[in-house]
């Protein structure tokens, strides 16, 4: 086992890390920009090290300043949370060279997995179901065509070099196909320097429904069940909860097996995720792999009734997966509200600053994963998730009755949040039936109605 | 930005009802407050925090702004940064004053240093990085010692403005 755990982050999940490491027994070091001197994961750690000022770039995403703390303090193993630099396949490949064993999967994979085009591929070999469309880039608006004809209307052109909703179009009949083509290439030729574009079926109505996996060193791999994460707003998840509300036992067994297929394919190790989207049919396809621990990890573990981060630090440190498939049942019901530091009446802009009074609901099934507390000064260099509220309950209706409960109880005065949006979400008709998709937010939101929240 | 440039900022600030200005220029950032009786400077950059105390207009018939008894208790001389300029770690790593082993230290207490004089090496991931000064000087007191692992910003020497 470690000697000593460095963690490369900051915040809730800081925190988490640092809670899992001592009930290991293991000593923790935590790193610091200036401006989180009093934050908590410096509090709570073994040893402290300030590594550079407020940015990202000269603080938390700097793998030479990271990994100077971890030598200065003679950690052997670094656990880099999700962000960052979690996903970042030079960091993975720096630590090891420099005998810090690296909390993740290989860099290899890493690489492999951080490619669109090759994680698709592997998958595609592994027989994984995914997204049809183009093999790699379509070179011309007859080859679109073609492509388009094969795999049906409508279809989506992206960027191969893109990202970030630049270079994507839809495109809903062939009429259309010649004049989206020109604009998406040269959207992504002024956005990414590559015109490129490749093609696929777009599916509508989506559900965002992912995997969460484990592997040890030796070759086990499990699948802990789903997670429904359609609640987004601009791709950035909301509200996450385990199981879906429409997954059965045998689509949950479907879906997990294809899963650990083609995480095995390509030899993973640690705990990730994958990703899917569910059409209106119940076919899902492979989106893409989260090579991480994911911040909605909590809603799995209170439904299984595990410590995914100890398990990734087990496995790092080479012990064997101790937890077998038959063993993974789901148990009641789990709902996760990412509370962020944003004006819900404001399009959510980010809002920083004191937090003058922080009051956490508690009571049975009821978990906060937060950093924050009163007078904690939020800064504005970094992400706005101040706090997770995670509740558990014997079923989904209890579940968001607890929920609801739980989000009147939480105060946190000082800065805007977006306790209101939550409040709001879980007492619409289709969030209390289930019954949404990843356009679920855009279609529903109603400023109006989140301020009667606010104001009553 | 020189020191000319930068009093006639402070007469600005301490004239008018500004009570805080923040001004970046070329890499650059100055920041001056107002803090009742004294304008506070800062240069985030080093980490500088130079007070001067400004002869203000008939201050209120109170208590006088006594400054907060220093915390470590012996430190006026030493911690008074009216008189010294703190040379802080702008990286983490194992701090040398040496170039080697067994060579002679770059300084010793007492020595004047100049703008772009190395004054230690601070090693990370087996580079080593000179540490330069960036003004002149005597090296008042040396606070750490050879080959001490030192985080980022942690002071390393106090030099004596002359």
């Amino acid at each position: 086992m470690f000697s000593k755990i460095l963690i490369a982050n900051r915040g809730e999940i800081a925190l988490r890390i640092i809670r899992a490491c001592k009930e290991l027994g293991i000593p923790t070091v935590a790193v610091y920009s200036t401006v989180d001197e009093n934050a908590l994961h410096t509090v709570f750690a073994d040893e402290a090290v300030c590594i550079g000022p407020p940015p990202s770039n000269e603080s938390y995403l700097n793998p030479v300043r990271i990994i100077s703390a971890a030598e200065i303090t003679g950690a052997d193993a670094i656990h880099p949370g999700y962000g960052f630099l979690a996903e970042n396949p030079n960091f993975a490949e720096m630590c090891e060279s420099c005998d810090i064993r690296f909390i993740g999967p290989s860099a290899e994979v890493i690489r492999r997995m951080g490619d669109k085009s090759e994680a698709k591929l592997a998958m595609k070999e592994a027989g994984v179901p995914v997204v049809p469309g183009s093999d790699g880039v379509v070179s011309s608006v007859e080859e679109a065509i073609r492509v388009a004809r094969d795999i049906g209307y409508p279809v989506m052109l992206k960027a191969v070099a893109g990202g970030g909703g630049k270079g994507m179009r839809i495109v809903r009949d062939e009429e259309n196909m010649e004049n989206s083509f020109m604009m998406a290439s040269a959207e992504a030729e002024a956005a990414f320097g590559n015109p490129g574009l490749y093609i696929e079926k777009y599916i509508e109505s989506p559900r965002h429904i992912e995997i969460q996996l484990l592997g040890d060193n030796y070759g086990n791999i499990i699948h802990l069940g789903e997670r429904e994460c359609s609640i987004q707003r601009r791709h950035q998840k909301l509200i996450e909860e385990a199981p879906s509300p429409i997954v059965t036992p045998e689509i949950r067994a479907q879906m997990g097996e294809v899963a650990v297929k083609g995480a095995a394919h390509v030899g993973y190790r640690s705990a990730g995720t994958i990703e899917f989207l569910m059409d209106a049919q119940g076919n899902f396809y492979f989106m893409e792999m989260n090579t991480r621990i994911q911040v909605e990890h909590p809603v799995t573990e209170m439904v299984y009734n595990v410590d995914l981060i100890k398990e990734q630090i087990r496995i790092a440190a080479g012990e064997r997966l101790d937890i077998s498939q038959d063993e993974i049942q789901p148990v009641g019901h789990a709902i996760e509200c990412r509370i962020n530091a944003e004006d819900p009446l404001n399009n959510f802009i980010p809002s920083p600053g004191k937090i003058e009074y922080f009051h956490m609901p508690g009571g049975p099934g009821v978990r906060v994963d937060t950093h924050a507390y009163s007078s904690y000064m939020v800064p504005p260099f970094y992400d706005s998730l101040v706090a997770k509220l995670i509740v558990h309950a014997r079923n989904r209706k209890e579940a968001i009755r607890r929920l609801r409960r739980s989000l009147d109880e939480f105060i946190i005065e000082g800065i805007k949040t977006t306790i209101p949006f939550h409040k709001y979400v879980i007492n619409t008709p289709e969030f209390q039936e289930g019954n949404f998709d990843t356009h679920f937010i855009e279609n529903i939101y109603d400023t109006q109605k989140v301020k009667e929240i606010i104001e009553s | 930005m020189n020191i000319q440039e930068i009093r006639q900022l402070i007469r600005i600030v301490e004239k008018s009802g500004i009570d805080e200005l923040e001004l970046e220029e070329e890499g650059r950032k100055i920041r001056i407050r107002k803090n009742q009786n004294n304008v506070v400077v800062a240069t985030p950059q080093n980490g500088t925090n130079v007070t001067y105390a400004m002869p203000t207009p008939a201050p209120p018939p109170q208590t006088p702004t006594a400054p907060a008894p220093a915390s470590s208790g012996e430190g006026e001389a030493t911690t008074d940064s009216d008189k010294y300029y703190e040379v802080r770690s702008p990286m983490v790593g194992t701090f040398y004053r040496a170039p080697a082993p067994d060579a002679a230290p770059y300084v010793e207490v007492g020595d004047m240093v100049s703008p772009g004089q190395t004054l230690c090496i601070i090693e990370a991931m087996k580079l080593m990085n000179e540490i330069q000064s960036e003004v002149s000087g005597k090296i008042a007191k040396i606070l750490v010692e050879n080959a001490q692992p030192v985080e980022y910003n942690q002071v390393l020497f106090l030099i004596e403005k002359v």
